[in-house]
This record gives C-alpha cells, sequence and structure tokens, in this order.
C-alpha cells in the first residue's frame, strides 16, 4: 500500500512537467519550442539556472572538468539529436582556464517527429558537472509533456543565437604561432577562439588581435604542436559565435614509415592477383614449371633475374616520381597511364604477346622466356624483361594497403619515398624471391607436359583483353580517329609476328622493312586530338569546393575519385557503384553521388586527392549531416561494404 | 650597496610573484625536476632521495567528485599496490591551498590514507603549490611516472576514460589505466608508448 502511495507521488511530480528540479546549485527543467501541432521539426531545451558563482561546462571543458551526459527516453516516433552547444565563455581559474557557461543557460536539442505521431511525454536523465571553485556532479529526471508544454521564448532566444554560420579562415601554423584570419561580419571589440580539440595550444594562453586591413583580423596564439591537420571549434566576437572548421593544407600523415613498408610489402604481395597482371605473372610460373624440378641453379638464377627486373622497374618508377615531383609537379600511381601515347605502346605489347602465344612462334623465347631448351643470355634478359612488363602493366592496378602506403611516400621526402616502393617491389617479387631461396619447391607444381601448351595459348586471351580494354582508354583520352590509327599500328604488328614466323630469308626482311616503314607513316601521322584539360572535364559536377559546399548545405554525398584506366575503380562500378540497388540507396537516402574523373592528369583531383593522404585513384569519400568529417571508404568495394559503409 | 640590496629584493620578490600563477610543463624525457616538501608525518623528503627507484605522482583531493570515485571503488588503491609490488615508490601529493577544497593537516591526511585503506609511500603536503606548478599538475588526478634514473617517463591521466560525465557511469574494469598498464615499460628505463595524455578531473585549487 506504501509502496502504491510512493509510486503514486512520483507519477504525479513527473507528470507535473516543466515544474524544476532542484539539483543542489541549480534549477534544472524541459523545455520546448513547439507551438502547434503539426510541426514536423522544433527544439527541446534543457533550462539550467545555475546559483551565482557556479558553472558547467562546453563539449571542451578546458584544463578541468566535463561535459554533461543526456539520456532521453522517448517514442520511436521522435529523433532527438546532439545537443547544439550555445557560445561558451571563458571561465578563468588561475592558473588554468575552463570553458563553459554560467547563470541561466539552456542547452537545445534538434527533435524530428512522424507527422502523424501523437504527442507525449519525452523524459531525460541529465547529469552534470557543476563548479564554482569546487565541482560537484549533480543530475536530474526531467520530464515534459509535449501535448500542453507551452513554448518558451528563453529557448527562442537561445537557438536564434547558436553559432551556425561559419566564418571563413585562414589558419596557418609557423614560428611556434597559431594564427587565425578571418572576415568580421561585424563590429565588434573582443575576440576569443574557443577550440574543440584539446593540445593546439595552452588554454590559458592570450589571445592576440591585430586588425590587418579594413575588416581582416588575425588572432595570434603560442602553438603546442606545428602539425595541426585540422581545426574546429567556435570563434567568438562579443557575444556573438561563429564555427570555424579547417582542414590544414598538406597534413602530415599520421602512419609512421615502418607500417607504410609493411603496408607496401603486403599490398606488392597482393597485387600479383590482381587481374592486371596474373596472365603475366602466369607466364612466368609456366616457365618455372617447364624448366622442372632438376636444374635447382637455374631455377634460382632465374627467379633472381624476375625479382631483379621488378626491383629495377619499381626504383625507376619512384626515381621518375621522385623527379617529377621536384619540378613541382603533382602526380600520383598510375600517372603514366594518363600519357596516351604510354598507353597505346602498352596496347601494342599486350596484343604482341597474345599472338605471340597463340602462334607459338619460338621468339616468344626471347621475350617471356617460355620454353625448356637454351641456356642462353636472352634467356636471362627474358625473365628481366618479364620482371619489368609484369610492374608496367600492374601499374593501373591498385591492391588493398597498397593505396595508402604509396599515398604516404608520395607525400614524403625523397629518403623515405624509395624504401616504400622497394618494400612494394619485395611484396611483388615475394613468391619468386621465395622460389629463388628453395628452388624444391618448384616440385610442388604439376609435371610440364602438353597441357602447358593449351594453358599457354588459352592466356592469350586475357592478354588480347587487356589490350581491348587499353584501347578503350586510348580512346577516351584523344578521340576515335586516333583510335583507328592504333588499331592500324595494331595490324602492321600481327602482319611482322606473321613474318617472322613463317619466312626464313631476305624476304623475311624485306616485309619486315616494309611494315615498320608503313607502321612509322601512320604512327606520326596520328592526329592525337589531346582533350583540353579545362574544357574536357567530364566531372559531374565536382570542383575543388564541392565538399565543404555540400557540408554547408547539409547534404550527403558519396564522391568517387575514378580513372578509365584504373581496373580496380571499374571493377568497383561493376560490383557495387553501377547497381540498381545501390542507386537506389543512394536516391532513397538523399545521398548525392559525384564522379571525378583523373583518366586525364587533373591537378585539382590530385591536390584533393592528397589531402586525404592518397596518390592515386580509386578513392571513395563519404559524408553525411552529423558527421565530424568525411570517411574514406575500403578500396575495393561490394554491395555490401559500400552499403554498410554509409551507415 | 643598499640599491643593490632593493634590487635584489625586488628581483626575489617578483620571482615569487611570477612563480606564483605560472604553470610549468616539465618535458618527458629528461630529468624530472626535483623537490623538498613536507610528508603527513612531517618529515621532509626529497625526489632525488629516490634515486634507484621508479615513482609514480599522485595529485590528490579527497574532495573532489573524480578522486572520491576512484578511492570508493578502489580502483586507486589497486593501481598503487600493483606498482609498489613491482618497486615503485607513490608519493600523493595535495597542492590545495590552506581553506580551499581538499587541504588537510597531516594528521588528516594519515586518518584519510587508514579510512582508504591506501598505501601511499608518502603524503606531501604542498601547501604552496609550488611542486603542483613545477609540473604543470592541472587536475586532481594528474599522474607522473618517473624512472629508477630520475627521468620523467610519463605525465597526463590515470586512464582512458576522460572528463565528462561518462566517467560517473564508466567501469574501471574496461578502461586502460595507463599507470598499471605502463609499469613495466616504465621499469625498463625507456621511452613509453603513451607517454602523453590529456589528465582530466577536477583543477587544483591553487592560492590565487
Amino acid at each position: 500500500m506504501r509502496n502504491t502511495l510512493i509510486t503514486f507521488s512520483f507519477l504525479l511530480c513527473s507528470l507535473a512537467t516543466a515544474a524544476p528540479v532542484n539539483t543542489g546549485h541549480a534549477e534544472a527543467s524541459l523545455v520546448t519550442n513547439l507551438q502547434d501541432t503539426q510541426q514536423e521539426s522544433f527544439y527541446l531545451g534543457v533550462r539550467l539556472k545555475m546559483k551565482e558563482g557556479w558553472h558547467t561546462y562546453w563539449e571542451n571543458p578546458g584544463d578541468s572538468g566535463g561535459a554533461f551526459e543526456a539520456s532521453w527516453v522517448q517514442n520511436e516516433d521522435i529523433i532527438i539529436e546532439n545537443v547544439e552547444w550555445p557560445t561558451p565563455v571563458t571561465i578563468p581559474y588561475p592558473p588554468l582556464m575552463t570553458y563553459g557557461y554560467e547563470g541561466d543557460v539552456i542547452f537545445p536539442f534538434k527533435v524530428f517527429r512522424a507527422i502523424d505521431s501523437d504527442l507525449s511525454i519525452v523524459s531525460l536523465k541529465f547529469s552534470f558537472l557543476i563548479c564554482s571553485d569546487i565541482c560537484i556532479p549533480e543530475e536530474a529526471e526531467l520530464n515534459i509533456d509535449l501535448s500542453t508544454a507551452k513554448p518558451s521564448l528563453m529557448l527562442e532566444q537561445t537557438i536564434k543565437n547558436l553559432p551556425i554560420d561559419f566564418l571563413d579562415t585562414k589558419t596557418s601554423v609557423s614560428d611556434e604561432t597559431i594564427k587565425i584570419q578571418f572576415q568580421a561580419p561585424k563590429m565588434f571589440s573582443e575576440a576569443y577562439f574557443f577550440p574543440r580539440e584539446d593540445g593546439l595550444f595552452t588554454y590559458t594562453s592570450v589571445q592576440d588581435l591585430n586588425q590587418i586591413d579594413n575588416q581582416t583580423f588575425e588572432i595570434s596564439i603560442p602553438a603546442l604542436t606545428s602539425e595541426i591537420e585540422s581545426f574546429s571549434g567556435i570563434l567568438r566576437l562579443d557575444s556573438q559565435g561563429y564555427q570555424v572548421k579547417e582542414a590544414l593544407e598538406i597534413s602530415t600523415p599520421t602512419m609512421s614509415l615502418f607500417s607504410a613498408i609493411i603496408f607496401a610489402l603486403l599490398g606488392g604481395l597482393i597485387l600479383n592477383l590482381m587481374p592486371c597482371v596474373f596472365p603475366v605473372i602466369s607466364l612466368k610460373v609456366l616457365s618455372f614449371v617447364a624448366m622442372g624440378g632438376n636444374d635447382h641453379a637455374k631455377i634460382r638464377n632465374h627467379a633472381l633475374t624476375f625479382v631483379s627486373g621488378v626491383l629495377f622497374t619499381f626504383l625507376l618508377i619512384a626515381s621518375t616520381l621522385i623527379f617529377i615531383r621536384s619540378s613541382g609537379a603533382m602526380i600520383g600511381w598510375g600517372f603514366q597511364l594518363q600519357s596516351p601515347e604510354i598507353v597505346g605502346v602498352l596496347t601494342l605489347i599486350m596484343f604482341g604477346i597474345g599472338l605471340i602465344l597463340l602462334t607459338d612462334i619460338n621468339m616468344a623465347k626471347g621475350l617471356t622466356s617460355i620454353g625448356s631448351n637454351a641456356q642462353s643470355r636472352n634467356d636471362y634478359s627474358g625473365s628481366f624483361f618479364t620482371g619489368v612488363l609484369a610492374v608496367v602493366v600492374a601499374s593501373p592496378c591498385t591492391a588493398p594497403f597498397m593505396g595508402a602506403a604509396i599515398g604516404y611516400a608520395l607525400l614524403q621526402p625523397s629518403f623515405a619515398t624509395l624504401p616504400i616502393f622497394l618494400a612494394l617491389g619485395i611484396g611483388f617479387a615475394g613468391p619468386y624471391l621465395a622460389l629463388a631461396l628453395k628452388p624444391q619447391w618448384i616440385s610442388a607444381l604439376p609435371k610440364p607436359g602438353a597441357w602447358m601448351e593449351t594453358l599457354k595459348q588459352f592466356f592469350a586471351f586475357p592478354m588480347m583483353a587487356t589490350a581491348l580494354w587499353l584501347m578503350w582508354v586510348f580512346m577516351l583520352q584523344t578521340s576515335g580517329d586516333a583510335l583507328i590509327q592504333l588499331l592500324v599500328l595494331s595490324l602492321a604488328l600481327a602482319i611482322s609476328i606473321w613474318m617472322i614466323a613463317t619466312f626464313n630469308n631476305a624476304i623475311k626482311w624485306i616485309g619486315l622493312t616494309l611494315t615498320v616503314v608503313a607502321g612509322i607513316q601512320f604512327f606520326t601521322n596520328i592526329p592525337v586530338t589531346q582533350i583540353n584539360l579545362e574544357q574536357g572535364t567530364t566531372n559531374s559536377g565536382w570542383n575543388v569546393s564541392l565538399e565543404s559546399d555540400l557540408q554547408e548545405k547539409n547534404q550527403a554525398y558519396l564522391i568517387n575519385f575514378t580513372a578509365a584506366w584504373c581496373i580496380t575503380c571499374q571493377a568497383n562500378e561493376k560490383t557495387s557503384l553501377g547497381r540498381a540497388s545501390v542507386k537506389k540507396y543512394l536516391e532513397d537516402n538523399n545521398i548525392r553521388y559525384i564522379k571525378a574523373d583523373w583518366t586525364n592528369r587533373d591537378e585539382n583531383i590530385t591536390k584533393s586527392l592528397s589531402k586525404y593522404g592518397r596518390s592515386g585513384v580509386p578513392l571513395y569519400v563519404f559524408w553525411k549531416p552529423g558527421m565530424q568529417s568525411s570517411k574514406i571508404l575500403p578500396a575495393v568495394l561490394t554491395e555490401a561494404i559500400l552499403i554498410r559503409g554509409m551507415q | 650597496m643598499k640599491a643593490l640590496a632593493i634590487t635584489a629584493l625586488l628581483l626575489i620578490s617578483f620571482n615569487a610573484f611570477s612563480a606564483e600563477i605560472k604553470l610549468h610543463d616539465p618535458k618527458l624525457n629528461e630529468p624530472a625536476p626535483n623537490f623538498v616538501e613536507q610528508n603527513s608525518y612531517g618529515v621532509y623528503v626529497q625526489l632525488s632521495d629516490f634515486i634507484g627507484q621508479p615513482v609514480i605522482l599522485e595529485w590528490t583531493n579527497h574532495e573532489c567528485p573524480y578522486v572520491a570515485r576512484h578511492y570508493s571503488k578502489k580502483n586507486m588503491q589497486a593501481v598503487q599496490k600493483a606498482a609498489q609490488k613491482k618497486g615503485f615508490i607513490w608519493l600523493s601529493i595535495i597542492s590545495s591551498t590552506p581553506g580551499d577544497q581538499g587541504h588537510v593537516s597531516g594528521d588528516q591526511a594519515n586518518e584519510l590514507t587508514m579510512s582508504r585503506n591506501a598505501s601511499p609511500t608518502h603524503v606531501l603536503l604542498d601547501e604552496s603549490g609550488k611542486i603542483g606548478m613545477q609540473y604543470g599538475a592541472k587536475t586532481t588526478p594528474h599522474m607522473f611516472m618517473i624512472d629508477a634514473t630520475g627521468v620523467l617517463r610519463y605525465k597526463g591521466a590515470i586512464d582512458d576514460i576522460g572528463q565528462g560525465m561518462k566517467f560517473f557511469d564508466a567501469s574501471f574494469n574496461d578502461s586502460v589505466n595507463y599507470i598499471s598498464t605502463q609499469l613495466d615499460a616504465v621499469l625498463k628505463n625507456s621511452e613509453l608508448e603513451i607517454s602523453n595524455t590529456v589528465a582530466y578531473g577536477c583543477s587544483v585549487k591553487y592560492d590565487y
């Protein structure tokens, strides 16, 4: 009986809604600005009326203290967002500095509700730290009955004064000083910057204000660190606060050299399995099989020669990258495929290899060292060039782990770039290094025989397919005319190979010379109409400031940094991005999908990539309202990974 | 001569004044600043007495809710015992100014140690706040670890729970304690993996 009574009286108390709860040093209550029952969105506010001399804290409390916790109890048809912090004040407590609120304050929470839902009671457990020179944790159970609550004027006022507008700032760190430059939107006499992150500067530091020109001002604060990546907080001009959010130029990647090297090793190893490399690698494996299990020294030498070809090419690419970078240009992985000339040559190489495999010409020995006879020097150079070729054809592929490692390498000084590329090469050549160390492992592979001939011929088709794909890239980079020229060259190549295979004497040489002359004639006349960088951007709506624009508009987005020559990108298009279900998901959730096409060189895209610590594609960047900063999705996507990544 | 004396006096008083409001920030992996102070039994204790043994400094204020929870949940005592088992010296330092929260007499300090079943090697009564400012102690608790060679190896929070009201519901078992997990590393006299964190808690009640 007594229990029921207590329960009953408790219910009565909680139903009495807006009645403030005395927590000890403050009176807490729930208020709303809901005006009529048809409103879909409105605010709830926690009003805290603190005794004089007492304060509570902002999200970054400064040197001591801590922010409140709010746990809501409400019906499912109501969504309550995170608190929108009012502009804090400085509460000095020498020798410390804290950030918070004094006196009578309201913490507003935005609320969304299903339009046809009933208005009911919302409850909240609100626990907070309240301090004068001592601190006390207090808490209150608060209730509000939305069907009867009156709109609060003070909440309206608080919402109107929320620091919502973004102030355009330019922040730099030099000489151990953080300098925040901004355009003042109105007259003011005092300015103070409240940082959201810890560790930028000592909170007690004096913030010096200087006028640069009419409207431009600069706050300088002694910095604690020179490595500031992002920078956000509230800038208070007199009583009005403004949001400040910046990603500082070329951030230092957080990865260490050591982990970058581990990533590179792993990435290189996985690269072997990528579709663009697999055929070339398979040929190499076949040649090892053909050597049989007998001559271990020979297998070791071939394996080592192949490895040195791989390493040589990786170092060559690294040196080229360093050289080009030192001349100030922005480039990234796969840059060699941004030149149509190189794509054209690669096409011919792929097509040529395909033909040689199909026609079983003996010259194949020289190029890919297939065949078990002959210990000529030619054989070894074949192994070496297979190594070179494997790396060259690998360039359009990005394996998992590789993107991060190369991104790191390219932002580092040269001495760090080389070891990472070397590690990539060692990872790539890893299986063959193992073979060089233990040639007896070759006997684990099937015995050589007629099946090899069939398999070898079959591998002609992946090569031809690669050639086809490169032709498509070439066409996108140039024009249909140029593509025809490339096809003519392919024909000339096919004729040459046929001649070498069929004729033996002078006729062969005469025929070859004619073909080469004709080929050169066409090649020099290719009307390579390279796409102009300015107008050729088929980037559907991408531009440098797109991200900050969309974030400001609270528009969720998914940016796909891609290129026609990037196989991983194309694969992701097929397996996930291009699928109807994904398109529907994007549509349903109002996520803007933007493609940033890097098929041709584009400095702006390169810069954007480097902002994410990347130097190549693919890169998928996702953001939706409520997220502090955008998020990078995995490089290899499936439908499930993609959609989970956006939830 | 007289002028010299006055100048000297002025300089001293100026120094004393500036020392009063200035928090220093001792450098990691360099010798920890030495200090001398009376413990709760009135005996002078100095840091350099302990060369050859690793030392932990704990800034404390028994009335601070953060400290109170660490002690009432027996968390601080457990960390203390674990450290002492490995040969650490534990110095609890109270920098509250007389009349302010957390300030205690020597007897009161001993009583607190007894009633909380704590086992600090010494409780130092830093009424002037001198040691606190030397080490840049901002909050209670605020922790420092010094290796056996007298080099400062850690400064910051006791664990990863952090400021904010979530502290008062958090489980110490689910948190990472930066002190008890890094005792062995300090014994090796080498740099720590996590050596600098942001201390959280109540502000140290300095005299201002």
